[in-house]
């Protein structure tokens, strides 16, 4: 209701200040920002390049695969295992553009639904038929289904076995090859949309109404923070929505001394992506982000610059986050309260993006939480 | 010009009620005030004079059977018709409990007395739909589960990061009839049977509610259980509490609305939780305490007008939560996202079959003919050969639309 009525009254201003300022102009912007610009920087210099970035670092993810299938050796294990790691910190950067094809594929739940479902794997491997493409699997596939095929099988010597003198050998190696080609097609299919044409309506889009491309892309952004930042990977292994700590639902349980690093990847993208600082700091438009945005318009909470408090508010969460253990198994199990520290800061910047920031834009949030049936 | 003459007189019957309408907000009576108690607290001689156990029952059974209906590797027809027929003794449901309880769903499915004691076709034709809900969900549905919906083709679809099993016309039989309920056994029971005068007021009920003649042994009169029982259809799914060592009912069940079933409770704090109906929940119980009160007072009048505030208003939470879905599934449609879209069609394809039993406080009769919901079924499945795949956002709104006409609120209500 109260913001129905800042809304209102807001378009009631704009209605007098445009009578005042131009009385042949119809519709008049609600602000001078350059939103075209900032596509520019955001397509060009950060998602794309993203993309890019993650698929050359699945094509050595499947190249590593490839051998380890032809000669699955403690060598070869450990080259599929770090490359899997790239790719994961890769995929940290992109998965919150849940945008155009990225959005219809269902993209980051392909890619990372965790805890993956060991049982169900175990059961199409030893049925030696699957079928990835079905909604009901992805909790079977993508990064945590070869986390478990790569640290969830044992000691390294029965992870081996698995693969080599085990009934189910050459399911198993059928079953990680088909995980990370899958991943390598549903990345190849997103990344030539934006090359084929999506980037031109997407720059172009700019439009200060919910289907214009700065609305829909800052609603993306702040449901990957609020939902797979802030509660997937922190959250809901902390206990923080179910009231008991749920370690079993780290990102990476099989190898969980990564979940902390994975943490730290996706934090830094999104604070990258707030200040519009992409893959390249030569690109003309970097750091053009929703920091530059806030300060264009003035937006000021308290006394305070509010791109300078959020940028402050990631400061203080990176240094909760600094002081937790690798592995959040152990962390949540030895001193969860550190982990929910960690939580309350993350939800700090929740607050000052979802209500200030989305305020200050004039964005409306898109999204509900789910019916729950 | 009639209109203008009856003014001076409802402007005169304005200051009448609030001279007599006093400071408390007490409504008073010509012959005796009735006050509602604080809470939903009945009783004589010591004891609670509430009872729905009957209610209880039933809530948790529908609970088990739509549960059932998703149950791919553990169901079959039978086994989920058996439950939904229930016979006592049989081995149906996860208690014993419920397993020797001689009640049923489907005896009570479309059951009211006003409106199916004389149109048996019509309430055997609702009973068969939702049997055929059952039969379709586990000939259809279930051998396709690991397949992918298409249209023409039933299967599984994503909806964000749920599944979705949907017809080859995209429907989700469960939602169907669990939505469907919601109406044809929940409302239909309370609205046309336990708050209509010919139950209230039948047999010697009257007399002995004037008389405090009880009902057997029990320590309430046949007229206020009759009332408890209604009331137990929409919180009957309240966890019971216990008061110095007796088991009795939540005096209070709003705290929890909308969390004690997945039937009218749920939609009922739904709506309740929505920026234009905040007050719908206080105002449902509210009206029952104050109706259940005028049965201890004996004034049938009030009892009667808070019976009507209440068919009023469960009515418009079938209309709202009908509209919400019909336009949840339209934003769906428009951004291509057809397991959302299903989701949500199929909760509001339930609520449009629920508004058959909605019931009009002039007339008695629905709110929406047999005629109006067929034909809004029919739209919906028929903008193309492969049902809702094919709906349009034109339909859903026209359809919405016509729901909205009925009632006070707009569309836009509905969806702020």
């Amino acid at each position: 209701m109260k913001k129905n009525f800042i809304y209102v009254l807001s378009c009631f201003l704009l209605i007098v200040v445009a009578c005042g300022e131009d009385d042949s102009s119809e519709q008049a912007p609600s602000d001078n920002f350059d939103r075209g610009a900032l596509l520019v920087n955001w397509a060009d210099n950060i998602i794309m390049p993203g993309y890019d970035n993650l698929a050359i670092t699945l094509t050595t993810l499947e190249v590593a695969t490839q051998g380890f299938i032809d000669a699955p050796t403690s060598v070869s294990l450990e080259e599929v295992r770090s490359s899997w790691l790239a790719s994961y910190l890769a995929f940290q950067r992109v998965s919150m553009f849940e945008l155009g094809r990225a959005e219809t594929l269902n993209y980051r739940n392909r890619l990372n639904v965790y805890p993956t479902n060991t049982s169900e794997i175990e059961g199409y491997i030893s049925s030696n038929s699957w079928n990835l493409e079905l909604p009901s699997t992805i909790d079977s596939q993508g990064f945590p289904a070869i986390d478990y095929l790569l640290y969830g099988l044992g000691t390294d010597q029965e992870l081996l076995d698995k693969y080599t003198i085990g009934a189910n050998a050459s399911s198993y190696k059928m079953y990680l090859l088909d995980l990370v080609t899958t991943m390598q097609t549903l990345t190849n299919e997103v990344s030539s949309d934006w090359a084929n044409g999506f980037r031109q309506t997407y720059v172009a889009n700019t439009s200060s109404s919910a289907s214009g491309a700065v609305d829909q892309t800052v609603n993306v952004f702040l449901y990957y923070y609020e939902k797979a930042l802030r509660a997937g990977k922190v959250g809901i292994p902390a206990g923080v929505f179910s009231g008991t700590p749920l370690p079993q639902n780290v990102e990476s349980l099989h190898n969980e001394f990564v979940s902390k690093q994975l943490l730290l990847e996706a934090l830094s993208a999104t604070v990258s992506f707030f200040n519009g600082e992409g893959f390249s700091s030569d690109f003309p438009g970097n750091g053009f982000g929703l920091n530059t945005y806030l300060d264009t318009l003035n937006s000021v909470k308290d006394g305070s610059d509010l791109s300078v408090l959020i940028n402050n508010q990631f400061v203080v969460a990176f240094d909760k986050i600094d002081l937790l253990d690798d592995s959040f198994v152990s962390q949540i199990s030895n001193d969860n309260l550190k982990m929910l520290g960690a939580y309350d800061e993350l939800q700090r910047n929740v607050i000052l993006m979802k209500v200030d920031m989305l305020q200050a834009l004039s964005i409306d949030v898109d999204y509900i939480d789910a019916d729950g049936d | 010009m009639k209109k203008l003459v009856l003014l001076p007189i409802f402007i005169a019957s304005l200051f009448v009620s609030c001279s007599s309408d006093d400071d408390q907000g007490i409504i008073v009576d010509p012959e005796e005030p009735v006050v509602a108690p604080a809470d939903y607290t009945f009783t004589r001689n010591n004891e609670s004079t509430v009872k729905f156990g009957g209610q209880t029952t039933r809530i948790f059974m529908a609970e088990e059977i739509i549960s059932a209906l998703k149950g791919i590797d553990t169901e079959t027809q039978s086994s989920i018709q058996s439950m939904f027929d229930h016979l006592e003794g049989a081995d149906d449901f996860s208690t014993p409990e419920l397993n020797a309880s001689s009640k049923s769903v489907r005896s009570k499915t479309a059951a009211s007395t006003d409106y199916f004691s004389a149109n048996a076709s019509e309430a055997s034709e609702i009973k068969t739909m939702f049997d055929n809900y059952i039969t379709n969900q586990t000939s259809e549905v279930f051998p396709n589960s690991e397949v992918l919906a298409a249209p023409g083709v039933a299967g599984q679809i994503a909806d964000g990061s749920s599944t979705r099993y949907v017809s080859a016309n995209g429907l989700e039989y469960n939602q169907a009839f669990a939505k469907g309920l919601i109406g044809a056994f929940v409302t239909d029971q309370i609205l046309n049977n336990y708050l209509s005068p010919s139950v209230l007021d039948g047999g010697d009920n009257v007399s002995n509610n004037d008389s405090d003649i009880l009902d057997g042994d029990n320590q309430y009169t046949t007229m206020e259980h009759k009332w408890d029982e209604g009331y137990g259809y929409l919180f009957g799914g309240v966890p019971s509490i216990t008061v110095d060592g007796q088991t009795v009912n939540q005096p209070n069940p709003l705290s929890t609305i909308g969390d004690d079933d997945s039937f009218l409770n749920k939609y009922v704090g739904k709506v309740a939780g929505s920026t234009s109906f905040p007050t719908i929940a206080q105002d449902i119980f509210d009206a029952f305490k104050l109706g259940r009160a005028a049965i201890v007072a004996k004034n049938y009048q009030i009892r009667d007008e808070q019976a009507l505030i209440l068919k009023q208003k469960i009515s418009e939470v079938i209309a709202i939560r009908a509209i919400y879905y019909l336009q949840g599934g339209k934003t769906a449609v428009e951004a291509n996202d057809f397991g959302g879209a299903f989701h949500d069609l199929s909760e509001g394809y339930g609520f449009l079959t629920s508004l058959r039993f909605t019931r009009d406080t002039q007339t008695g009769t629905s709110i929406f003919t047999k005629s109006d919901v067929d034909g809004y079924l029919n739209d919906i499945m028929s903008d193309g050969p492969n049902g809702l795949w094919n709906v349009t956002p034109q339909t859903l709104d026209a359809i919405s639309e016509d729901i909205a006409s009925r009632f006070d609120f707009t569309v836009a209500q509905v969806t702020e």
